[in-house]
């Protein structure tokens, strides 16, 4: 019987118990690393398998959960050599029984991007690696995972590069969490998108505590459940765990009532925990869950139900917005960032990201803005391309289930899209056109809905994965439409049952107070079935339309949110300062950012803005940072006045970009940390203050390889450099840049700065300059570009 | 809060109420957003040799290595080795702070670094309240001649990733980045606390306390 086989004729399927604990028993030292065990004792290894099967496991594990290249760097041993002897060690102890060999992949080790350093295609290709040489094995197991995206690479691995089942088990702590945040929810629902075996729990608590989270799990997933516990909790002194085996299998008992199907131990537990286990369950009966799961997308920390009207925000999309689409050529992604901030903050539950404009490379820029965006917030988001090899690699990079905006009828649409949403596992939005243009008629726009539909669900996409558009036209344009759009809608969810799409703005584009159109247009279809009215969040009679709605339809019961949201008054008594009586001097000086930006508006309505930077704005830098070098103020009060600063130039810009002047620049600098450095705040100080002072600054971030920082160079064509590393185990890294840069670009000035630089060292790595802080890098800017 | 107005740069001389405020308002996020958790382990110490300058330690594959270690652990026979991190989450909100208010950024950053040492601070209490002895201060990974690559070795026996979900980058620093790893040693008569003084430490040439004729904890 093969494992597909035995989930499905065996009432229960038993895992084994720990491997680690088992070790150490037989005398693994603290520190030692134990997958080089299947080489110099591998009878330890079969002996254990042995006794697990001997008391019931129907699948051993393998001892390869850290054979991977990340944690044998320092062995003498390679992951092939380890993994295949493991899965030969497995074997030896199976041979006669039917029980079957799993190759087991723990965690690299490394925590990946935003937070770590190990880029997603790293994880994918250590993985590759182990599942390669464990092809001998009859399923691949991931567990202990604690991060979804390095378990997606390692899925991803798995599946293109094995036709082995796959079997996945994260690790929650009590707040039913992991280490890296991700929910229950989250997992089931991206892992069963990629199209895994059997999803479940592993490690951390004992099945008592586990309970919770196993029952959670049980809510979102109708695939078999895996629950492998530790035996309770250990003793920080003696490291010895609280469950007997005979408790052990009474509370694994318990479990049966979720629908877990695959029972097995972690940390602690040893044959005699899975004897009693399968003991336990002898008269107990298979549980499935029959449960619908709810419509829902997710980030790896948070799962957003469409079971009410959910805002998509529209503002990261440069369609007819020019200071978004300078921010593209600029590669600002903070930017980018802020606009997500902002519609988040003002209540958009899922983003859209659409980052298309002729002359930039699509697809980088996705990759970039996406993982960006998934770094500072947790909100879903919908990937908006029309190139099929940037959603590919968008759908690749996303950490969770995102929405795909979107496929057509058109054959040529539905032929490239459709197989990616399958792949990936996303939901994808249908747009109710075809070859033929938009059909006027509701019917029509009905009929292709239903067609996109059918073509989805042929190739195995569950329906309600598949949203519909009928798409929003132009008022001004075509009135009679308009009423056309919200009946296909309706026609969509009543007859299809479909969750409906909707881009709201478009309705009143010609039109004077759009505003006003727009919501009424909003309200209507929210009225007649509109799930996802894509909008701008931060207009508040839009957000707004949403909230009402939903406690109008009974679905924000109590009206709990919409009395959160309108119902206490939010000023605070907060001591308000007279705009009159402050210059934006003191502004700067107090850090007062709002007031700030008010005062230099006013000013702008009589003043020339060159007047305002270097009579007013540039004194007040100056003033800060000469007193900052004195010691009178510290770093996080020049930061503040920086700031302010910023808030000031932002509208200066805003204004200029309206009246169609271009803001002539100083100069372009590229910043970076370098390869193999995290920590980047000195780097963003610099960056701000440089801001100030009129430079273009491209801000390439941190752990950046050398080769990033020349091609930067070059293609900016930029006469300075900046380059930081706090660590001395970086300052090599800074050196090649600087190589580098010194080879292929030499008219280009280098200047260095962070915490274990000295002018010496800068000297003697070749550089131009050293910064010994952010105010000294602004004067080598006032120096380069006189 | 008052170290980490020292490594803001303040001391004497305390910001107005205004500053205040805005560094409440970070506490508040950073306390919410944080998941402080560490982890340890003691070892018998096996053999301190001042000939090799190292001390291995009973039923352990980690030898600490260096002058300054070795004497720092002289009069011990049990070593503690922990690891502690303030959590990913901490890492999330500075990069929102990076991108909506720098000036958050480096306060939170400041403050970020003073509650890893309270972490260690918690983990270090319970441990001396549970041995029966007298402990050393705790000694990180890159002072004096302790090699920062001992970190990863650290990392691996304590199982970071698995028991407080931090790990060490390849060229050896900590993710998240507000994570310590530390030993201190455990001794059966008192021994003297004494720092190791700006004279051994490898930051003294631009250590922006003793600048400003200030000391830190070295």
């Amino acid at each position: 019987m093969n494992f597909k086989e035995l989930l499905k004729n065996k009432e229960f399927v038993f895992f084994d118990g720990a491997m680690g604990t088992m070790l150490q028993q037989k005398g693994l030292q603290a520190g030692a690393i134990p997958e080089e065990l299947n080489v110099t004792n591998p009878d330890w290894l079969v002996e254990i398998h042995k006794a697990y099967i001997e008391n019931g496991s129907d699948v051993v594990y393998a001892c390869t959960f850290g054979a991977n290249a990340y944690k044998l760097s320092h062995s003498e041993y390679d992951v092939s050599t380890l993994v295949k002897k493991a899965v030969e060690n497995a074997r030896i102890a199976t041979k006669g029984t039917d029980a079957l060999v799993a190759l087991d992949i723990g965690p690299i080790g490394q925590l990946l991007e935003p937070t770590g350093t190990m880029t997603f295609d790293e994880a994918y290709d250590i993985f590759k690696e182990v599942v390669i040489a464990g092809k001998d094995a009859d399923l691949i197991v991931f567990e202990t995972m604690t991060d979804l995206y390095e378990l997606k690479a390692g899925v991803l691995a798995a599946k293109e590069n094995s036709a082995l089942p796959i079997v996945c088990t994260m690790t929650f702590e009590e707040n039913m969490r992991t280490f890296t945040g991700v929910s229950v929810s989250s997992m089931a629902l991206t892992l069963e998108g990629l199209g895994v075996d059997a999803i479940g729990i592993n490690c951390s608590l004992g099945p008592k505590q586990l309970e919770p989270v196993v029952k959670e799990l049980s809510q979102w997933t109708n695939l078999p459940i895996v629950v492998k516990p530790n035996a309770g909790l250990p003793d920080p002194e003696t490291n010895l765990y609280d469950v007997t085996p005979e408790q052990f299998g009474e509370q694994m008992k318990e479990l049966v009532k979720y629908g877990v199907k695959v029972f097995g131990g972690c940390c602690g537990t040893n044959p005699q925990f899975i004897a009693e286990t399968v003991k336990a369950l002898s008269k107990e009966k298979y549980n499935p869950q029959t449960a619908e799961i709810p419509v829902a997308v997710c980030s790896a920390t948070k799962t957003v139900v469409i079971n009410c009207p959910r805002i998509i925000g529209e503002r990261i999309n440069p369609t007819g917005k020019k200071l978004f689409k300078q921010a593209l050529i600029d590669h600002n992604i903070d930017y980018i960032l802020s606009q997500a901030i902002e519609q988040t903050t003002a209540g958009a539950e899922i983003l859209d990201v659409n980052v298309g404009l002729p002359d930039i490379n699509e697809t980088e820029m996705m990759i970039e803005v996406l993982k960006a965006v998934q770094g500072i917030t947790d909100v879903p988001l919908q990937i908006d391309t029309t190139n099929p090899e940037t959603l590919e690699k968008a759908l690749r990079y996303y950490n969770g289930k995102p929405i795909v905006n979107s496929v057509n009828g058109e054959e040529k649409s539905l032929s490239t899209v459709l197989p990616l949403v399958k792949k990936y596992g996303a939901c994808v939005v249908g747009l109710t056109l075809d070859e033929n243009g938009i059909p006027k008629k509701a019917d029509e726009r009905f009929n292709i809905a239903k067609k996109i539909l059918d073509r989805a669900t042929s190739l195995g996409i569950d329906r309600k994965n598949v949203f519909v558009d009928c798409l929003t036209l132009t008022a001004s344009a075509e009135q009679e439409g308009v009423m056309e759009t919200v009946k296909a809608l309706k026609r969509a969810k009543d007859e299809l049952g479909l969750k409906t799409v909707l881009g709201v703005s478009n309705i009143s584009f010609g039109l004077p107070n759009r505003e006003l159109v727009n919501s009424t247009f909003l309200s209507v279809a929210l009225a007649n079935g509109l799930d996802l009215p894509i909008i701008n969040p931060n207009i508040a009679s839009m957000s707004g339309a949403v909230r009402a709605f939903r406690l109008l339809s009974n679905a924000d019961k109590n009206a709990e949110e919409f009395i959160a949201c309108y119902g206490v008054k939010t000023e605070q008594p907060k001591q308000t300062v007279q705009l009159e009586n402050i210059t934006l001097e003191y502004a700067i000086s107090k850090g007062l950012k709002s007031e700030g930006a008010k005062i230099t508006a006013n000013l702008l309505e009589n003043t020339d803005s060159m007047e305002i930077v270097n009579s007013m704005l540039i004194p007040a830098l100056d003033k800060a940072g000469t007193a900052f070098e004195k010691g009178e103020i510290f770093l996080p009060q020049l930061i503040q006045t920086a700031g302010v600063a910023q808030a000031c130039f932002e509208v200066i810009k805003e204004k200029l970009s309206k009246s169609g002047d271009t803001q002539t620049s100083k100069g372009k600098i590229v910043i970076a940390t370098v390869k193999g450095d995290i920590h980047d705040i000195g780097k963003n100080i610099v960056k701000v203050l440089l801001e100030n002072y009129g430079y273009t600054v491209i801000d390439l971030g941190r752990d950046v390889e050398s080769e990033k920082i020349l091609k930067s160079a070059v293609e900016n064509d930029v006469s300075l450099v900046g380059l930081s590393a706090l660590m001395t185990t970086t300052l090599p890294s800074m050196e090649e840049a600087i190589k580098l840069l010194r080879e292929n670009k030499p008219d280009c000035k280098i200047m260095v700065g962070g915490a274990v630089l000295t002018p010496e060292y800068a000297e003697k790595i070749g550089a131009d300059f050293y910064a010994k802080d952010a105010k000294g890098a602004v004067d080598i800017a006032k120096k380069v570009f006189y | 809060m008052d170290e980490a107005l020292r490594y803001m740069g303040f001391s004497d001389k305390k910001p107005d109420d205004t500053f205040m405020d805005m560094v409440y308002e970070v506490e508040k996020e950073l306390l919410l957003a944080c998941k402080p958790k560490y982890t340890y382990k003691i070892f018998d110490v096996k053999d301190i040799s001042f000939e090799k300058n190292e001390v291995s330690l009973k039923n352990c594959n980690l030898v600490l290595k260096g002058k300054d270690i070795t004497n720092h652990l002289k009069d011990c026979n049990k070593v503690a080795i922990m690891a502690c991190t303030a959590s990913a989450e901490v890492d999330r909100l500075m990069r929102i702070y990076k991108v909506c208010d720098m000036t958050k950024a480096v306060v939170c950053d400041s403050m970020a670094s003073a509650l890893a040492e309270q972490i260690c601070d918690e983990a270090q209490k319970e441990i001396t309240e549970k041995i029966n002895g007298y402990t050393t201060w705790r000694f990180s990974c890159g002072y004096g001649d302790f090699p920062l690559e001992t970190q990863k070795e650290i990392s691996s026996l304590l199982d970071t990733p698995k028991t407080i979900g931090a790990t060490v980058t390849e060229s050896y620093l900590m993710t998240p980045l507000k994570s310590v790893t530390a030993v201190f040693g455990i001794s059966d008569k008192p021994v003297p606390k004494k720092r190791m003084g700006c004279e051994s430490c490898n930051m003294r040439e631009n250590c922006k306390f003793r600048k400003r004729g200030e000391r830190c904890e070295f």
